[in-house]
């Protein structure tokens, strides 16, 4: 009854309090906010519905994130608010027991924050049922999909979370001590789970939220179906989760009863009890009672009231503040757990794609950094740091009852604020120091001695910290104003939701969103680039804010007894003086000056368009002139161009001629031109008489109507002018194409002719809010009238001019280099037709060259040039030696390579690496690139893999671009590198780099969607297609394959050949796969199938002529599933790989490795071998896509008796061994 | 230096008016301020702290507008709140140093030695490494009387400082007050009479808000001479008593009651008369014989 009288209580003392209803109705916002903008406005492409039971789920874990960051002073004030009332004497002294005491206390707080946690449901429910929404993308109302995301989420991270934020609140009597707990769980799931074991499946494990295991993995793992169907259930890794930390939430209550006394809490600690200083406690004075009659003989000090006493108090405040921070738990952490983390995460991330980078100091700080606004970065849990030291700080005199003293004695209400605001700076500053150690530190561990530290501290400090500043002085003045501390930190939360997520608030111009700015970048090659000045602009102008808010948080900085509003704008008016006055008028001056500046720049100079008004205007383009995207145009058949590029100005001019051919069998009267409206386009001429009937230039359609129609096979040359130059700088930054060093830019800046389809709308969600009818993202396969016939490619010269220091790029083999004045030239042309997309560059580059030779002597030398980074060289000798290789194995198996030269350029960007783009006779490659480092000649070889893939793709088949299109470029130069790195490297490199391939698509058992045939994502392109083909090759043999992939290619790149499609190629494997297997090549392409061997058991023995006889107990099953990911198990007869292995050898040495048929279901086979076994079983290499790969194969348990061998002989006579 | 407390009200939000029109004149010394729990002191002190601001009224210290010019005020101003809290993990010297810099002590060398003063003054100084956590009450308060006294205070607002103190306590602390007193204005208030009859050269009673008497206690006691008669009865007898006199106040001795009564002339019925003190003062106009309570509103 004692319980039921505490838990009581405290519910409704609880229920009646202001915060807990904000936290209520914030939730139920955010909620109904989250769906509004990410699921009904992106609704949808498929004709799946948005009120799936995923959907649910996930904006159920996002809701809890933000509960989490706000709700924690529900479980602190019940568990501390007598400690901290300092009422606990009463309490403590009442008859009752810890249990009903604490019990009541946590039960109350649970139920409560089960409640609270509620809000996200019914936002959720508000999102989708409020008006305003097409009911049409509305499924039925399943309550059992609110329910179980509730059941299975939402309660269970509230019972977590409310028990560990209780167990710390109990503990330190304290109860800020609660957000603790919520920065501790969001620490876990970000940052340990998140980055340091994501890769193992640990992170899924120990995120306590729900990010990596609801929205992470099973928007992987599920089918789309699943996805729009199937609820949430309490299974698999889910399951173990919510175990696991209901488990640690258990442990935490437990210790927190046996811990807790019903005892006066003194200062003493368990450090101090273990010290156990011999001078304990006795500051009792020396003399009792003495009546003490010496004269009060305080020295006579002169003070100072002006401005200096006002810095000492600063700096007074700031070192009190500093001190405090760095001494308390929240502190330490920040300046001890996240630096050494930090060193982990570091090594970590120096990886990509499983293969070690060098930890260049731009990758390493790339690691430490992030915007303020990512809230998804690990780094999110900065901002939520300074969100809580800002309270601690603001409430610090108050909380210890000293405010009164404090805020009788002189001076204004300036040192305070400042101090405690420098004192927060100072943590961040010697945070950063400590990051900056932790990166150098991790390079140290890799091995790596370029430091850069003049880069670190331009960058942490010059770059990050101010980030950091901005949000701590907003933080801080969000306290003082509101001046309620759980309601400043719900207040500063809901600011910083506001912050990252403003995009869903409908928030968009960085000067709109506090502290917002665009990036900056940093590489090697370009260094900042132009990207400092707009950033700098930017927070120069959030700095003038913050000057403002911090005047503002001083005039209503609280001081004294009372604190309601009418006192503190009272107060406001007596503080508002001339000093005060001028040094607004100043913030106010710099704040409309750098505002103004900023908004010339963004939105005068440059056009500024929200993404909204950005899809208005594609959707008007499509609307407009869609009507013209069928009509006949001339065909574009030559290039010619002029391009000047000026480093230094940021700018570039070309002018150009298009020779023009009527291709189509009709006369052509009207010319359609379309213009980027980015680059200023002058001067369209044509070489006869043509006028203009049309000139949008907003949206960039131009129409000519030639007075002499274009006669089928008649060409005409269009003549023009670009010019690009960067005005100022944009909204996002500058955004320059044309920098000082490490210009790129495409022909996308060039007219184009006729309709651009490829400005059209794409997303279902963005063309619904516009009007139009939903396009396919891609055609159909089946789609005869999307493979037109192929332009045959054109051809292409120019002549670039750049600076003289520089180097320029363009397609087509180098003819000509010359100076003139001040600027280099170079003319290149192309010796055969390249497709209509062209790079060009400019940078300092130096260039490695070599010679290629066929090596039987036939066909032409191939000069080889890679423009790079003086400083990157590392990289040049293999990628020379991967292009070698490849000109070797591709020009012998697949035909000749068409150009006389192979340019690889590389351009500034640090990306992960695998990011070549490969063009005819020109790749280029980000710099990332170069810092791929294979740590021994032994080990994988990834960048060769890369290169040969690169290459592969000069040998690509002109396709259509239909459903399959990927599979027909991507999948076709996997398999084309998989078979140059076995012929180059060996077989070991080859089997590395399919466990590669393998391992960086764990999630192979996805089984999603459409076939192999119309396959488009990366999975399929990237992954299963290559497998494909490579089992293909194994099975029929690799010089069949190449065989049909050669005819591939040469039926389709003539001239006038339609553009290949997956059913080309299908075709071609037809042809050259035996009757015997067409099954198989059926299975891979033109279905979705799945193989599931395991072998169960191997036993061996050894026979009288001293061989060894293997018995396996294998079990096989096939199934297929359809688009929909509904599953069909069809009876298998396949031909399956049985291998023996001996002890220590590897695949390439087996003891046996056959042919073998395998039906559904279990089965024994029987193998005899000439020396003992170690390991045995079917499809050794996993050339049969199988979920669980590792059953495929078993130890061999070797039998000492020959008994039951003799038994399982028997049934196994049953079993044909069949060799192929 | 004298302060002025002219017509000061203050009504709290939730309509207790917790001074009403209270003027007082305060000279140098020390001034006592008695009253009951609740009856407004620690309102007037918190005005005068420069914490709160009254209704209407104005205040002048000399020739500084308090209710103004608040920053010149507390530049020149000691307090020691009823009831306040330390930094439990900063050490007693440490902190102490602290508040010296907020006070405008900026030059290190005169900081340390104040400080050392202080402490010594306080007798805390050989507790002075020790954290503040874990210091008894009086040690606490006698660190707050350290903070108040920093930079030589010309007045010294000190709010029922002696309520946490052991009697060997009170009486150090008192007579640190005095001696500060000689040259500033001391106030302070209190609910215990005797604080002021051994110290306060002049005196106000206040309850609900009202100043009742403002006077010197040695006159106010002279006063009362012969006007306060005294007699010991059984507890059955208190409300006859109390029916027939003016009783100011009761008191047990050894299980049986003290009466005193005000009367200006014999009362007979086996009343003796006493030598009034300031207790008697004090109850005789808590309960409006003497002073500015109006008669009907006391009974």
């Amino acid at each position: 009854m004692r319980f039921w009288g505490i838990f009581k209580y405290e519910f409704s003392y609880q229920v009646q309090r202001f915060w807990t209803w904000l936290i209520f109705f914030a939730l139920i916002g955010f909620g109904f906010l989250f769906v509004r903008v990410n699921f009904i406005a992106d609704a949808l492409y498929s004709d799946s519905f948005v009120n799936t039971p995923f959907f649910i789920a996930g904006a159920t874990v996002m809701g809890c994130l933000i509960w989490l960051g706000m709700s924690a002073v529900v479980a602190g004030e019940a568990a501390a608010r007598d400690v901290q009332t300092r009422m606990h004497p009463l309490t403590y002294t009442a008859p009752i027991s810890k249990l009903e005491y604490l019990g009541g206390r946590f039960c109350a707080a649970l139920v409560l924050n089960a409640f609270i946690i509620f809000a996200v449901q019914l936002g959720i429910l508000l999102g989708y049922y409020a008006p305003g929404v097409d009911a049409g993308i509305l499924g039925p109302f399943r309550p059992a999909a609110y329910l179980t995301a509730y059941a299975i989420i939402a309660l269970p991270n509230a019972i977590i979370a409310t028990a560990i934020q209780f167990s710390l609140a109990v503990r330190s009597g304290k109860a800020m001590a609660s957000y603790l707990g919520s920065f501790l769980l969001v620490f876990m799931g970000f940052f340990v789970a998140g980055a340091l074991l994501w890769k193992r499946s640990l992170g899924t494990l120990l995120d306590p939220i729900g990010i990596r295991f609801i929205v992470e993995d099973l928007a992987h793992l599920w089918t789309t179906v699943e996805q729009s169907t199937r609820l949430i259930g309490l299974e698999g890794n889910i399951l173990i989760n919510r175990l696991l930390w209901l488990g640690i939430a258990l442990v935490a209550l437990f210790v927190t009863y046996f811990g807790f006394r019903f005892v006066h809490r003194t200062e003493s600690n368990w450090f101090n009890r273990i010290l156990r200083r011999k001078k304990m406690y006795s500051p009792s004075p020396t003399r009792v009672g003495v009546i003490d009659s010496t004269p009060v003989s305080v020295p006579h000090i002169n003070r100072t009231f002006g401005f200096t006493m006002h810095v000492r108090k600063t700096l007074a405040f700031t070192w009190d503040s500093f001190r405090t921070i760095a001494t308390s738990w929240a502190g330490l952490a920040m300046l001890l757990a996240v630096p050494l983390l930090t060193v982990l995460i570091v090594a970590d991330q120096m990886v990509s794609g499983g293969m070690p980078l060098v930890p260049i100091t731009a990758r390493v700080i790339s690691v430490l950094t992030a915007p303020l606004s990512a809230e998804l970065s690990r780094w999110v849990i900065i901002p939520l740091l300074l969100i809580y030291f800002a309270g601690e700080l603001v409430w610090r005199e108050r909380e210890a009852r000293l405010g009164e003293i404090t805020d009788t004695m002189p001076g204004s209400e300036w040192p305070p604020l400042l101090g405690k605001f420098l004192g927060l700076g100072f943590v961040l500053v010697v945070f950063t120091l400590l990051q900056m150690g932790a990166g150098i530190l991790a390079q140290v561990l890799m091995g790596y001695q370029h430091f850069e530290i003049w880069l670190y501290i331009k960058i942490l400090f010059g770059l990050q910290l101010p980030e950091y500043l901005l949000f701590a002085m907003l933080a801080l003045v969000v306290h003082v104003l509101v001046d309620q501390k759980y309601v400043g930190y719900l207040v500063a939360i809901i600011t910083y939701v506001f912050i990252a997520l403003s995009t869903m608030f409908g928030v968009e111009h960085n000067m709109l969103v506090y502290g917002a700015g665009p990036a900056w970048s940093y590489t090697d090659m370009g260094g900042f680039g132009s990207s400092i000045a707009p950033w700098l602009w930017f927070k120069a102008y959030w700095a003038a804010w913050a000057l403002l808010l911090a005047i503002v948080a001083r005039l209503l900085w609280v001081r004294g007894k009372e604190s309601n509003i009418r006192v503190r704008l009272q107060w406001a008016k007596q503080r508002f003086t001339r000093s005060t006055a001028w040094t607004a008028a100043v913030a106010g001056a710099l704040l409309f000056t750098l505002g103004g500046f900023i908004f010339y720049n963004t939105n005068v100079l440059n056009n500024y368009r929200t993404a909204a008004e950005i899809n208005k205007q594609r959707a008007e383009y499509e609307r407009r002139y869609a009507k013209y995207g069928s009509i006949a145009q001339p065909q574009l058949a030559a290039t010619t161009l002029h391009v000047e590029i000026y480093p230094n100005l940021q700018a570039a001019d070309i002018t150009g001629t298009y020779r023009l051919v009527n291709r189509s069998t009709k006369a052509i009267d009207a010319i359609h031109v379309a213009t980027v409206p980015r680059v200023k386009t002058k001067a369209v001429t044509f070489d006869r008489a043509a006028t203009s009937v049309l000139n949008d230039e907003e949206l960039g359609y131009w129409i000519y109507k030639l007075e002499k129609p274009l006669q089928p096979g008649d060409s005409v040359q269009l003549k023009f002018q670009v010019q690009v130059a960067q005005q100022g700088f944009r909204e996002s930054g500058a955004d320059a194409p044309v920098v000082a060093n490490g210009t790129y830019f495409s022909n996308e800046w060039l007219p184009a002719i006729g309709y651009q389809k490829s400005r059209e709308l794409i997303s279902a969600s963005d063309r619904r809010e516009q009007g139009l009818k939903p396009r396919p993202m891609i055609a159909s396969l089946y789609d005869q009238k999307a493979r037109k016939g192929s332009s045959g490619g054109i051809a292409f010269e120019a002549v670039v001019g750049t600076a003289k220091d520089q180097v320029a790029v363009a397609p087509g083999a180098l003819r000509r280099t010359w100076q003139k004045g001040n600027r280099r030239y170079f003319l290149y042309a192309t010796d055969a037709p390249i497709g209509n997309e062209l790079y060009f560059f400019s940078a300092k580059y130096k260039v490695h060259e070599a010679q290629w030779k066929n090596l039987d002597g036939k066909g032409h030398p191939v000069t080889i040039r890679v423009y790079h980074h003086p400083e990157h060289t590392t990289h040049l000798e293999g990628m020379v030696r991967s292009i070698k290789a490849s000109l070797d194995y591709y020009t012998k198996e697949f035909g000749p390579y068409r150009h006389k030269h192979v340019s690889f350029v590389e351009y500034p960007g640090n990306g992960d690496g695998a990011g070549i783009h490969a063009e005819p006779g020109l790749l280029f490659y980000e710099e990332g690139f170069t810092f791929l480092k294979p740590e021994d000649p032994e080990s994988f070889d990834f960048p060769f893999a890369v290169v040969a893939h690169e290459m592969a793709h000069q040998w690509t088949v002109p396709y259509a671009n239909v459903e399959g299109a990927p599979v027909m470029s991507e999948s076709i130069a996997w398999y084309y590198a998989m078979k140059a790195v076995e012929n180059a490297l060996g077989p070991a490199q080859l089997r590395q780099l399919i466990n590669f391939m393998r391992e960086s698509h764990v999630r192979a058992e996805i089984r999603r969607g459409e076939p192999l045939l119309r396959g488009l994502d990366p999975y399929m392109s990237y992954r299963k297609g290559p497998f494909a083909l490579y089992t293909m090759s194994e099975y029929v043999g690799a010089e069949k394959v190449n065989h049909a992939l050669r005819q591939l290619l040469e039926k389709h790149r003539t001239t006038g050949a339609p553009p290949a499609t997956t059913l080309d190629l299908y075709r071609e494997l037809r042809t050259v796969t035996p009757d015997s297997l067409q099954y198989l090549l059926h299975d891979l392409f033109e279905v979705n199938t799945y193989w599931d061997l395991e072998t169960k058991q191997a036993t061996a023995e050894q026979t009288e002529t001293g061989q060894w006889q293997v018995t396996l107990e294998v079990k096989a099953r096939k199934e297929v599933f359809d688009s929909a990911g509904v599953e069909t198990e069809i009876p298998m007869e396949d031909w399956v790989m049985v291998g023996v292995l001996e002890e220590g050898k590897s695949i390439h040495e087996p003891l046996y490795l056959k042919m073998h048929r395998i039906r559904s279901g279990e089965q024994t086979i029987k193998v005899t071998v000439p020396r003992k076994p170690a390991r045995a079983g079917l499809d050794l290499t996993n050339l049969l896509i199988d979920s669980k790969p590792e059953n495929n194969t078993i130890e061999v348990k070797v039998n000492q008796t020959g008994k039951s061998a003799k038994i399982i002989s028997k049934n196994a006579k049953q079993q044909k061994e069949v060799i192929l | 230096m004298t302060l002025k407390i002219t017509n000061i009200s203050k009504t709290y939000s939730n309509g207790v008016q917790a001074l009403k029109n209270v003027s007082l004149d305060i000279p140098n010394g020390m001034y006592g301020l008695l009253g009951p729990n609740g009856a407004g002191k620690s309102t007037l002190m918190r005005i005068l702290a420069t914490l709160q601001d009254p209704d209407n009224g104005s205040i002048q210290l000399g020739d500084i507008d308090v209710l103004n010019e608040k920053d010149k005020v507390r530049e020149t101003l000691g307090y020691l709140p009823q009831e306040f809290g330390v930094y439990p993990k900063a050490k007693a010297e440490d902190l102490l140093d602290y508040f010296a810099i907020l006070k405008g002590i900026t030059e290190r060398r005169a900081r340390k030695e104040v400080v050392e003063a202080l402490l010594r003054q306080t007798n805390l100084w050989d507790v002075r490494k020790q954290k503040l956590g874990g210091f008894s009450g009086g040690m606490k308060q006698r660190f707050g009387v350290a903070v108040a006294l920093l930079g030589n205070p010309k007045l010294m607002i000190v709010d029922e400082p002696t309520a946490g103190l052991d009697p060997a306590e009170r009486v150090r602390f008192l007579n640190l007050l005095s001696e500060l007193g000689e040259n500033s204005v001391v106030l302070l208030s209190t609910h215990i009479v005797e604080d002021v009859s051994e110290l306060c050269t002049r005196m106000a009673i206040i309850n609900r808000g009202e100043i009742l008497l403002e006077a010197e206690p040695l006159k106010a006691v002279e006063g009362l001479q012969g006007r306060i008669w005294r007699k010991i009865v059984d507890k059955s007898m208190l409300s006859l008593v109390e029916y027939e006199h003016n009783v100011i106040s009761t008191k047990l001795l050894s299980g049986r009651t003290v009466v005193h009564i005000y009367s200006e002339e014999d009362p007979g019925n086996g009343f003796e008369t006493v030598a009034p003190d300031l207790e008697d003062v004090y109850f005789t106009t808590m309960s409006g014989h003497v002073g500015n309570l109006k008669p009907e509103t006391a009974l």
